[in-house]
């Protein structure tokens, strides 16, 4: 069963003909901008590409009408392939900048709401209230110990140790309140001497974990102990503030609201025209309008079968890609390493979970009310199950259960893609057709995946030709004949049905 | 995974104690369905309350409720590995180097893995490895469902720890009672398996070797240890002969287990315009004889004679013999033999050692050094007199313990019989097999071996050539290697692999790395020459000539290129592989001449749709008969003599699908193939499933071009104007060149690659290696006998065979001016003796591809690198293309062949689907297919140079065809690349297309076959 998002055809008509009496009725309005609206349309239109103080597939937008004059802005967000072409010396910058992935048009946006959008990027984003109720307490020198300290452990301790948990050593939180600093700076310094020296307790830890001896840090000086130790003396720093709910969700439920409305006054308009109005014409043209309506829903309807956009299937994990690949920002092609040289991109194997996931079984990072610390915990036992990875004693127990993820893209058997063809060769990114992916909870479907979208891209994509000794050849052969320099995939060839189907 | 969501359909299912719930997930049916109570009766049927019209309007909804549920696609899992294996990427292709020897068979090979799973058999070029079609289709035999699964004893299964233990208390108390125990295997030629039984021998005291092959060389075997001592062959190399003359021997098909095709097509060559010169003696027509320049067709008797009269001419000689028909040709042949000297050859197929004693001393007199007595052929071993004195001592109880080793003796054994009886009699039967077949199943156990793919070995084919086998996928059963077990009751602990790794190092290895060796698939050692010895054969000739059995009607016994020895019956891709002379499949027949079926009343009448049917025949050859034998009408066959194949009638083990034929192997008495027989005509219409009928070129000259040496050497011929004349048209009042006019316009080609395909018709032997690895590079489905008999083939590739002669027609006798006599003369021999030649038609790749514009729903387009390419998700099965196509080589799926009950070959079974290319899409009913020109390999090609940032090398280029060819007929590559081969090709002069008249510019170009005509 799928949760498959359709975008009707219908929905998209009413949508269309409801921004152009906006269009109208909003014409009165003055210029300035209502930053609370161009939130809802920001939300609405942007998101999936921009951010205000990142880059994402565009560039970040806060404050950029200070960038950019207001007339710029609207030609280019309602058209930024015609302003491309004609000639803008920005635009084209822009669009190079960006791997010549066009903006998407927005015909539809007002001069209005474009005001609104600048309204809303030039405000500063409300501060997120910083939760850090025990620093405000400390001096600036303790805090900078204590930040020193963070480092420090991160970079030597945290690959054997863990603040709450035992690791490989033991959990290391309050380790102040239990020794006494002399005997860890010893023991951190040398422990080998320590324990050789004959010291109860520094032979009694060397017991209790099997025998196997810590790496000694010679190189770490008295003071950098000692902030180690401030910092791991920290109180349990409490995450506060959930994020909010993706106003995504409420934008489109809005507009269904919309849609519906007009519907409904539509239809009963139709009733109208058919039981009181004596009028001919109007009936005669209320019939063919509904019948082209008609038609062009069904076919629209027709044209979205097998067109599973916006697929979001349960996965057996709850497995974040905004965590990994956003939050932490692991590099795509680690976990799916084949699509640099496969048609596959590779479900990673969970051997590949386990290089992190065998130091990092708890997740510390910010939560909600939906995905709690517990809820993010669960999931990583569950790859824990499914590799036999025993986390109390820290080895693997050989019973392993394969992990059946659903397939969310779905090609057709008849249609031959190749990862390795896009990313290595062509050099796409990998949101080019996967969209945001560092941005979702749980992977959806992003690109429709019909031939047309294929090829439109087919069309649209220059061949990356340099640096390629393969093109060289045909580089020079095309700039001798046609005299051209860059060519699309479509004129090397690339919408030929064989490329494709075999 | 416990939060994972319950998916349900009806609400009954979110009631977790429900019992409707729990009793669906077990049945599919709750309770039983009350069939009786509404089918039963007729007054329920006719009280019923659903009168017709709302039965259709519930027929009409559930058909659209249905269509629109299945709008959603199903849910597919990703199941990925747990622990990835290093070396493997999901999607990329892993070859490993591993060499193949079955008796029959021997080759370098390259084993293309996806995911673990073997998928397609390539030449080791490397080793300088060859494959035929039996190679090329072996991969598909080791996924046949129908193998030996485990160990059993007596039919039933037992664990292999319980087998072992078993039959080795056995051993011991035989051994100690001072029983023999006797190893019988086919050919092996792997030295550490022998070591191991030699070890084996040690332990057991009484054991013994026997070697037995299906398809014996032991007469070869044994003239060549009279002269030299030692049990080999001779090799032969073939590349720098002058002439041949073959007398009955099939060197390109089955001989002395040597694979000559590769120097036989290198003596053909034409680069110097001095090609070989082949004369060949025979009663069938064989492959080998199809290429020859000169075909003398003689009775199986006359063979013998033949033989003993050109040993006279050669050696200066008087034996005795008799004059045959082909004395005059045989000594012009003789003539041109001496002149030759050295570069000559002779060859007998002649399978007694006196025959093959008289070859060695002809060979011996012209000094020949195309054959080789130092590096020696050591594939075959089998001993004839051996194995009939193991039947005698089994009969006689004199043997304890019988041990098979991948051999089917009661198969192919002319007394199986009374082997059969023998083998009882013994205490212990073991038969090591991997198929349950005629000996596994009369064993009392039957220990399950792996397939050649799943195991460890070597195979040593010369003197100093080595091949190592190693394993490409994990034993897909449970099965054991015969070493492992003989290891294990020697009482040793050592695995195979391990034995194999030291007996290599310090026997074979000579200080090279293990490791390397194994990458490369084999190990050419050193070896010292030695002197060749004098022969003397008179005596044998002399006993020769005066055993010579002839009789009215003599029967000679032939291996069929598809099924050789018939070990791979099994196999649906070399069932289907059509007989490159009779090109029917599915089916052994006895080839009779034209002559002898019209005296006998045999016909073959052709029915409406193409298919032939033909008469039944009883053979009687001693005390043995063989009934409901087909006879096929073969031109060629001499008079008096008819030819039947073994390989096929194989029954136990086998699916009834695979039950063709008749098993020739018991008229193999006294193990000579020629035998005397009698031919007794029987009640019953045979239905051949026959894919050509073409008798002649029916004027269809522009199809296969021919031309002779002469005309080809002729400095003053303008090849354009003469044998290779280009069609002329008449275009704006004058006469220019057919390709010069053009309905369309030419398309620029001239950046990237343009993709051509050059066949050379000189070299093509019409071996079919192509044919089987196009079925496993794309997908090509196995059809079964029905269907290829109506001519629904689906071969992508065909190899087409011509017969000609001088006239075809009483017409064209006429305009010739011939007398009556003459003319008769003239169209008898077209039967009697036609040349023949092979071409190879695929899709061409027109240019200007007829098929492309007639296709209603453009699924039939061109593609820039030249290939026509074929969308079969866009195609509705129109037909329009293959009726518009002049080269017939467009396939219709009038049914889905995969997963189909009706077609229960290897794609309606889990494990013959393992052999499927993930790359090539499995097509479905109701659409057209083609050759693809492996556009997929093309493209993969190009992907990993542009992965690579370089430019492509001229042999990568390759499609599955001209990989497997092992002659080099076919030649692919880029005609944009102007250093590339095959640019050079299409501008020779040999160089033609298919019906360039119709102008359909294809990409595929033909070589005009030059036959050397020269008698003197």
């Amino acid at each position: 069963m799928k949760s498959v998002n359709k975008h009707s055809q219908f929905q998209r008509i009413v949508l269309s003909s409801l921004s152009f009496l906006l269009f109208f009725s909003l014409q009165v309005s003055a210029q300035q901008g209502d930053p609370a609206k161009g939130k809802e349309l920001f939300n609405a239109n942007c998101v999936a590409c921009h951010k205000l103080d990142k880059k994402l597939i565009g560039p970040a937008l806060e404050g950029v009408s200070e960038r950019r004059s207001r007339e710029w802005l609207q030609s280019w967000i309602k058209d930024s392939q015609a302003l491309i072409k004609s000639g803008d010396a920005d635009a084209i910058e822009i669009y190079e900048e960006y791997n010549k992935i066009p903006m998407q048009a927005f015909p539809f946006l007002s001069d209005q709401d474009v005001d609104d959008l600048i309204a809303y990027t030039d405000n500063k984003p409300a501060p997120v209230a910083q939760a850090a109720p025990v620093a405000s307490e400390l001096s600036p020198e303790e805090q900078a110990a204590i930040k020193e300290g963070e480092s420090l452990f991160k970079a030597n301790c945290a690959a054997c140790h863990k603040l709450d948990k035992k690791l490989i050593g033991p959990a290391l939180r309050k380790v102040g309140e239990r020794r006494d600093m002399d005997w860890l700076i010893a023991w951190i310094k040398d422990n080998n001497a320590l324990r050789a020296s004959g010291d109860a307790d520094a032979n009694a830890i060397y017991e209790e974990y099997g025998g196997s001896p810590m790496t000694a840090f010679p190189q770490l000086s008295d003071d950098q102990i000692k902030n180690i130790v401030k910092y791991l003396d920290q109180d349990p720093v409490v995450k506060a503030g959930a994020v909010a709910v993706e106003p995504v969700a409420e934008v489109e439920a809005s507009t269904e609201w919309m849609t519906y409305v007009v519907v409904v006054v539509l239809f009963l308009l139709a009733i109208w025209v058919y039981t009181k109005s004596n009028n001919g014409f109007l009936k005669i043209a209320t019939t063919i309008v509904l019948i082209l309506v008609g038609v062009y829903v069904f076919f629209g309807t027709l044209m979205q079968v097998g067109v599973d956009q916006g697929y979001q299937p349960i996965q057996p994990i709850a497995f974040s890609h905004k965590i990994h690949a956003g939050d932490n920002k692991v590099d795509c092609q680690y976990c799916h390493s084949s699509a640099k040289h496969s048609k596959h991109s590779g479900i990673p194997s969970a051997n590949v979970c386990m290089n992190c996931h065998k130091n990092i079984s708890e997740y510390n990072g910010p939560v909600t009310s939906e995905f709690s610390k517990e809820f993010y915990d669960g999931e990583i036992q569950k790859l824990y199950t499914a590799v036999g990875w025993d986390s109390e004693n820290l080895e693997y127990t050989g019973e392993e259960q394969p992990i059946e993820w659903v397939r969310i893209h779905n090609l057709p058997d008849f249609a031959y893609f190749n990862h390795s063809q896009h990313v290595t060769v062509g050099g796409q990114k990998c949101q080019t057709c996967h969209g945001p992916i560092e941005e979702m909870e749980e992977v959806y479907q992003y690109a429709p995946l019909t031939m047309g979208w294929c090829l439109d891209c087919h069309s649209k994509t220059d061949v990356k030709m340099k640096d390629n000794g393969y093109y060289k050849n045909i580089h020079e052969q095309l700039s001798k004949k046609y005299g051209v320099e860059k060519v699309t995939v479509a004129q090397m060839g690339g919408k030929e049905c064989g490329k494709c189907h075999y | 995974m416990a939060s994972n969501k319950k998916y349900w359909k009806s609400v009954e299912e979110l009631n977790e104690n429900s019992s409707v719930v729990a009793g669906l997930s077990n049945n599919e049916f709750v309770s039983e369905i009350p069939t009786d109570e509404f089918l039963g009766d007729k007054e329920t049927l006719e009280s019923s309350s659903t009168s017709r019209r709302d039965f259709l309007k519930y027929v009409g909804f559930t058909t659209a409720a249905a269509s629109l549920a299945a709008c959603e696609g199903p849910v597919r899992k990703s199941i990925p590995y747990v622990v990835k294996p290093d070396d493997i990427i999901p999607g990329v292709a892993d070859y490993y180097a591993t060499t193949m020897y079955d008796g029959m068979d021997a080759a370098h090979l390259l084993v293309k893995t996806r995911e673990g799973r073997p998928i397609k058999i390539e030449p080791n070029k490397l080793m300088n490895g060859s494959t035929n079609a039996r190679v090329q289709a072996s991969v598909l035999s080791m996924y046949d469902s129908g193998r030996l699964s485990g160990p059993k004893k007596n039919g039933k299964s037992i664990s292999w720890s319980d087998a072992q233990s078993e039959i080795q208390g056995k051993l011991v108390e035989l051994s100690e009672a001072g029983e023999q125990i006797v190893v019988l295997s086919g050919s092996m030629a792997s030295p550490s398996t022998n070591a191991i039984i030699a070890d084996f021998a040690k332990k057991y005291k009484t054991v013994s070797h026997v070697n037995y092959d299906s398809i014996s060389d032991s007469g070869a075997l044994d003239a060549f240890e009279e002269v030299y001592g030692e049990r080999a062959l001779p090799s032969y190399d073939l590349s720098n002969a002058e002439v041949i003359v073959s007398i009955g021997a099939d060197f390109l098909g089955a001989f002395q287990g040597a694979e000559l095709e590769k120097s036989y097509a290198a003596a053909k060559s034409l680069k110097d315009g001095k090609p070989v010169r082949h004369i060949q003696v025979e009663s069938n027509m064989s492959l080998t004889g199809a290429n020859a320049d000169k075909r003398i067709v003689v009775k199986p008797s006359d063979q013998v004679y033949a033989l003993v009269n050109l040993y006279n001419a050669i050696t200066g000689k008087s034996v005795s013999s008799k004059s045959t028909k082909a004395d005059q040709e045989l000594m012009k042949a003789a003539n041109q033999l001496k002149n030759a000297g050295s570069k000559a050859v002779v060859f007998t197929g002649l399978k007694s050692k006196e025959a093959q004693l008289v070859a060695m001393e002809i060979n011996a007199v012209l000094g020949s050094e195309i054959v080789d007595h130092n590096n020696t052929n050591t594939l075959k071993s089998g001993n004839d007199s051996a194995m009939d004195q193991l039947v005698a001592d089994l009969n006689a109880g004199k043997v304890g313990a019988v041990i098979t080793v991948g051999t089917n003796p009661l198969y192919t054994y002319a007394g199986a019989a009374s082997l059969a009886k023998g083998m009882k009699k013994a205490k212990l039967s073991v038969a090591f097999a991997m198929n349950e077949d005629e000996t596994a199943s009369a064993a009392t156990y039957a220990l399950a071996t792996p397939h050649y793919l799943e195991s460890w070995g070597d195979v040593q084919m010369t003197k100093s050539s080595y091949g190592l086998v190693q394993p490409t996928i994990k034993p897909l059963f449970d099965t054991k290697q015969v070493q492992d077990v003989l290891l294990a009751w020697t009482g040793s602990s050592e695995s195979y692999h391990d034995y194999l790794k030291s007996f290599w190092k310090s026997n074979v290895l000579d200080g090279t790395s293990w490791n390397k060796t194994l990458h490369d698939g084999g190990f050419e050692s050193k070896i010292k020459n030695s002197n060749s010895k004098s022969v003397d054969a008179s005596a044998a000739a002399k006993s020769l000539s005066s055993s010579v059995k002839s009789g009215k009607m003599e029967l000679q016994l032939y291996v069929s290129t598809a099924l050789g020895d018939g070990q791979q019956a099994a196999n649906p891709w070399l069932q289907e592989l059509p007989d490159p002379i009779t090109r029917a499949s599915w089916d052994n027949y006895l080839t009779m001449s034209p002559a002898d079926a019209n005296a006998l009343g045999f016909t073959n009448p052709v029915q409406d749709n193409g298919a032939i049917n033909g008469n039944y025949a009883t053979l009687k050859v001693g005390g043995v008969s063989v009934s409901k034998v087909p006879v096929f009408i073969q031109p060629g066959q001499a008079k008096g003599s008819v030819g039947l194949a073994v390989g096929y009638g194989r029954t136990t083990g086998l699916k009834s699908e695979m039950q063709v034929g008749v098993n020739a192997y018991p008229l193999a008495q006294g193990g000579s193939w020629m035998q005397t027989v009698t031919i007794t005509k029987e009640a019953g219409t045979h239905k051949f499933a026959c894919e050509q009928l073409q008798h002649t070129l029916a004027g269809r000259d522009e199809i296969l071009k021919e031309a002779t040496l002469a005309d080809f050497n002729n400095p003053k011929l303008d090849p354009k104007h003469s044998w290779n004349a280009l069609p002329m048209f008449s275009y704006d009042h004058s006469e220019v060149e057919g390709e010069e006019v053009d309905l369309w316009d030419e398309h620029d080609r001239s950046i990237g690659h343009h993709f051509n395909l050059s066949i050379d018709l000189n070299s093509c032997t019409g071996c079919g290696a192509c044919v089987v690895a196009c079925h496993a590079e794309n997908n090509v489905p196995v059809v079964g006998k029905h269907e290829v008999r109506v001519g629904r083939d689906m071969h992508w590739l065909r190899i087409d065979r011509y017969y000609s002669s001088e006239v075809e027609s009483q017409k064209e006798a006429k305009e010739l001016g011939m007398s009556q006599g003459e003319m008769y003369h003239a169209l008898e021999r077209v039967s009697e003796n036609p040349d023949v030649a092979f071409q190879p038609v695929m899709c061409q790749h027109c240019n200007h591809a007829p098929c492309e514009t007639v296709c209603p729903v453009a699924a039939t387009s061109h593609g820039r690198q030249g290939q026509n390419q074929m969308a079969y998700n866009r195609c509705v099965g129109t037909r329009y293309c293959a009726n518009n196509c002049p080269y017939r080589v467009r396939r219709f799926n009038w049914f889905n062949y995969a997963q189909n009950d009706e077609f229960d070959f290897n794609m309606n079974d889990d494990y013959g689907r393992m052999v499927l290319n993930p790359d090539v899409v499995v097509r479905s009913r109701g659409v057209m297919e083609k050759c693809s020109m492996c556009i997929q390999m093309t493209q993969a090609t190009i992907l990993q140079a542009k992965k690579e940032g370089r430019k492509v090398k001229d042999e990568e280029f390759q499609t599955a065809c001209s990989n497997a060819c092992s002659t080099g007929a076919m030649v692919f590559g880029d005609i944009n690349d102007p250093e590339s081969e095959v640019s050079l090709l299409k501008e020779d002069k040999r160089a033609y297309h298919l019906l360039a008249a119709i102008g359909t510019k294809p990409n595929v170009v033909y070589q005009v076959k030059v036959r050397n005509t020269e008698e003197g």
